[in-house]
C-alpha cells in the first residue's frame, strides 16, 4: 500500500519556482530517498508535505486522503511527524521535557506522556541525558533529540531532513543503525540526505532533485551511475571523463 | 526526608506565616502594604500565564482590571447585585475580551504584540473615559465611581477593617499559584512552553499553538478581571487612571520581569521585592520626589536584566536548592553517625 502519493507538486515562492511537477509514491514500510545539491527543493518538499507551505498546485496524498494544505499539528496528529535540518531544540528545558511535548500529541495524561517519552529515550538510548537541559547537547545529541520527539507522537510516517549532517562517522554510522531499527518498527521512513554513504546503505529507492525538478529515480546504485545525477552536483566535465 | 518533602514543609510554613501575619501586624497602614502585595503578587501570576509561559509580553493587563473593577461596581451601585456575582460576571467579560484582542494579536511576534495589547488597553481606557453613560449603566467618565461603605458584610464584599481584605486576596493568590502550578504541568503548560520557545518545532510535534496561546489568555483575563473586583471593594473608588492605566499594566511587566516570567515563584519574589520600594519610596519621597519609585524599578530592572536576564528567581531557587542539599546531607551524616 502506498503511504504517501504526490502527484504533480509545485511550490512558487513569489517569481521563483522551488518545486516543479514533483510527483512520487512511497510505499508502506519504504526507506524513500531524497538527495540533490543545495537548493534543489528537498525541504520545501518535505515544508509541503508536513503542511508548513500550501502548494502552488498538484496535490498530496497520505493513507489515500488529501491532505494539500492542512495544518502542521493535524497533519502530526494524522501520524505524518518530522524533524528539522537546523534543530529546534526547546533549549531551556530538559531533554524529557522535549520529548514530552511529543507525546502529549497522542495523550492528555502527563503520567502516561511520561511514560511513553522515556519509552522512546530508552529505545533511542538516551536515558542517561533525560535531565539535561536540551541546549547544552551536543549537536549529535541534538540530531537524535529531533528523531525522539518526532517518535513520541508516534508516526506512521517519519520526515527526516539531514539528520547526519555534521556528525562525526561514527556518529553517521550509529545513525544509520537508528533509523534501521525504526523502519523494523513498522515506521515508513522519508529522508532527505547528503552523506552519500548513509544514504547508499539506507534507502531503498532514491529521487533526485535538481532545481526543483525530479532528475533520476531508481535504486541507490541506479541513481549514482546516472549521468545527469553525476552532471548535477559535479558538473559538466566529469561526465565526459567519466564516461 | 527528601527534597519534596522539605519543599512541602517549606510551603506549609509560609502559609502559616502568611496566615499569622495580620495577628503581630496592628497597624493598618502595613497591613494596606501587604494587601497591595499580594494583589500585585495576584496579578502578576495571571499575567505569567501569557506572558511568562506563552513567551509574549503583554503590556494591556489593566484593561483586564479595569473591565472586573467597572462590571462588579456598576452592578452593586445601580442593581444592588452582590459584589462577589459581579467578580464572576466581570471575569467572564474579560475573557471575551481577552479573546478578542487575542485573535488578531496572537499572529504578530515581539514587539509588535506588545504594542498592539498596549493600543488595546489604552483604547478601552480612553473609552471608559469619555463615556459617561453606557446605554443603562452609568459609568461617570474620568470622574470615577464611588463605593458608599455602607451595609458591611461580607455578602456586600464591605468590611471595616482592613483583615478579612487580607484573607481574600491571600486566599485568591493561594488559590492562583496552585492553578498556575498545575497548568505548568499539564499538557497546556507543555504546549505554551513549546510554542513560546519554538513555534515552528512545537507546530510540528501536534501543538496548534495559537489555540494554546488564546486558552491561555483566556484564563489570564478571566483571573486578571477577579483582581479589578478586589481592588474596587479594597479601595471604594475606582477612576480609570487608577484602574485602566498604563502604569499598572507596567508595573505587572516589571514585576514579572524582574521576578522571573516563566515560573512560579517569579511573579511572588518580584512582588516581594518590588512593592515594598514602591510604597516606601512613595511614603518617604512622595512629596520631594515623587514617581522615585518608577525611576527606582527602571534601574533595577536594568541591572536585572544585565546580570540575570532569567529574572531574580533563578540564582534564589538556586540558593534555596543548595541550602536544602546541604541540610539533607547534614541529615544523612547524622543518621549514618
Amino acid at each position: 500500500m502506498n503511504i504517501l502519493e504526490i502527484k504533480e507538486l509545485s511550490k512558487d515562492f513569489g517569481g521563483l519556482r522551488a518545486l516543479n511537477n514533483l510527483s512520487l509514491t512511497i510505499e508502506q514500510g519504504q526507506i524513500f530517498g531524497l538527495i540533490g545539491p543545495n537548493g534543489a527543493g528537498k525541504s520545501t518538499a518535505f515544508n509541503c508535505i508536513a503542511g508548513v507551505y500550501a502548494p502552488s498546485a498538484g496535490n498530496i496524498f497520505f493513507n489515500g486522503h488529501r491532505i494539500n494544505g492542512e495544518k502542521p499539528w493535524n497533519l502530526c496528529r494524522k501520524g505524518i511527524a518530522r524533524t528539522f535540518q537546523i534543530v529546534k531544540p526547546f533549549a531551556t528545558k530538559s531533554v524529557l521535557y522535549n520529548v514530552m511535548v511529543g507525546s502529549f500529541a497522542k495523550t492528555g495524561n502527563r503520567s502516561l506522556a511520561e511514560e511513553k517519552a522515556m519509552e522512546v529515550l530508552e529505545y533511542l538510548q538516551f536515558v542517561k541525558q533525560k535531565d539535561m537541559r536540551a541546549g547544552n547537547l551536543t549537536i549529535a545529541d541534538r540530531k537524535r533529540l529531533e528523531i525522539a520527539r518526532a517518535l513520541a507522537t508516534e508516526p506512521k510516517l517519519l520526515l527526516l531532513d539531514e539528520v547526519m549532517a555534521g556528525l562525526r562517522p561514527s556518529e553517521v554510522d550509529d545513525m544509520v543503525e537508528i533509523i534501521k531499527k525504526l523502519r523494523n518498527r513498522g515506521i515508513t521512513i522519508f529522508v532527505i540526505e547528503h552523506i552519500m554513504r548513509a544514504i547508499m546503505a539506507l534507502s531503498d529507492f532514491v529521487v533526485v532533485l535538481h532545481f526543483g525538478q525530479k532528475i533520476a529515480e531508481g535504486t541507490p546504485r541506479q541513481v549514482a551511475s546516472d549521468e545527469k545525477v553525476i552532471k548535477a552536483y559535479l558538473g559538466d566535465e566529469y561526465v565526459v571523463s567519466g564516461s | 526526608m527528601t527534597h519534596q518533602t522539605i519543599n512541602k514543609t517549606a510551603c506549609i510554613l509560609a502559609a502559616i506565616i502568611a496566615l499569622g501575619l495580620p495577628l503581630v501586624i496592628r497597624s493598618a497602614t502595613y497591613l494596606h502594604i501587604l494587601v497591595l502585595l499580594y494583589f500585585y503578587a495576584y496579578l502578576t501570576t495571571s499575567w505569567n500565564l501569557v506572558g511568562g509561559f506563552a513567551g509574549v509580553l503583554p503590556l494591556g493587563h489593566a484593561a483586564f482590571v479595569g473591565i472586573g473593577a467597572y462590571a462588579s461596581t456598576v452592578l452593586f451601585l445601580q442593581y444592588g447585585i452582590s459584589p462577589w456575582i459581579g467578580m464572576i460576571v466581570g471575569g467572564i467579560l474579560a475573557t471575551i475580551v481577552g479573546i478578542l484582542i487575542g485573535l488578531p494579536t496572537f499572529k504578530m511576534r515581539g514587539a509588535y504584540f506588545a504594542l498592539a495589547t498596549i493600543a488595546f488597553a489604552e483604547g478601552i481606557r480612553v473609552m471608559i473615559e469619555n463615556i459617561d453613560r453606557l446605554g443603562p449603566f452609568v459609568l461617570n467618565g474620568p470622574r470615577g465611581l464611588q463605593i458608599p461603605p455602607l451595609n458591611l458584610g461580607l455578602g456586600n464584599f464591605l468590611f471595616a477593617g482592613k483583615e478579612p481584605y487580607y484573607y481574600i486576596i491571600l486566599f485568591m493568590l493561594a488559590a492562583v499559584l496552585m492553578l498556575t502550578y498545575s497548568i505548568s504541568r499539564s499538557k497546556l503548560g507543555y504546549y505554551l512552553n513549546a510554542g513560546g520557545e519554538e513555534p515552528e518545532a512545537a507546530m510540528a510535534l501536534g501543538v496548534n499553538v495559537a489555540r494554546a496561546k488564546l486558552i491561555a489568555m483566556a484564563i489570564s483575563s478571566f483571573l486578571t478581571a477577579l483582581a479589578g473586583t478586589f481592588y474596587a471593594q479594597f479601595t471604594l473608588y475606582i477612576h480609570p487612571k487608577s484602574v485602566v492605566s498604563l502604569d499598572l499594566s507596567f508595573e505587572i511587566a516589571f514585576i514579572a520581569l524582574i521576578g522571573g516570567r516563566g515560573s512560579i515563584a517569579g511573579p511572588v519574589l518580584g512582588a516581594l521585592l518590588l512593592r515594598p520600594v514602591s510604597d516606601f519610596s512613595r511614603i518617604y519621597f512622595g512629596d520631594t520626589l515623587p514617581g522615585l519609585h518608577l525611576v527606582i524599578f527602571g534601574v533595577v530592572l536594568i541591572l536585572v536584566m544585565i546580570y540575570q536576564p532569567r529574572g531574580l528567581q533563578e540564582p534564589l531557587t538556586r540558593l534555596y536548592d543548595q541550602l536544602v542539599d546541604r541540610l539533607l546531607r547534614r541529615k544523612a551524616g547524622e543518621v549514618q553517625a
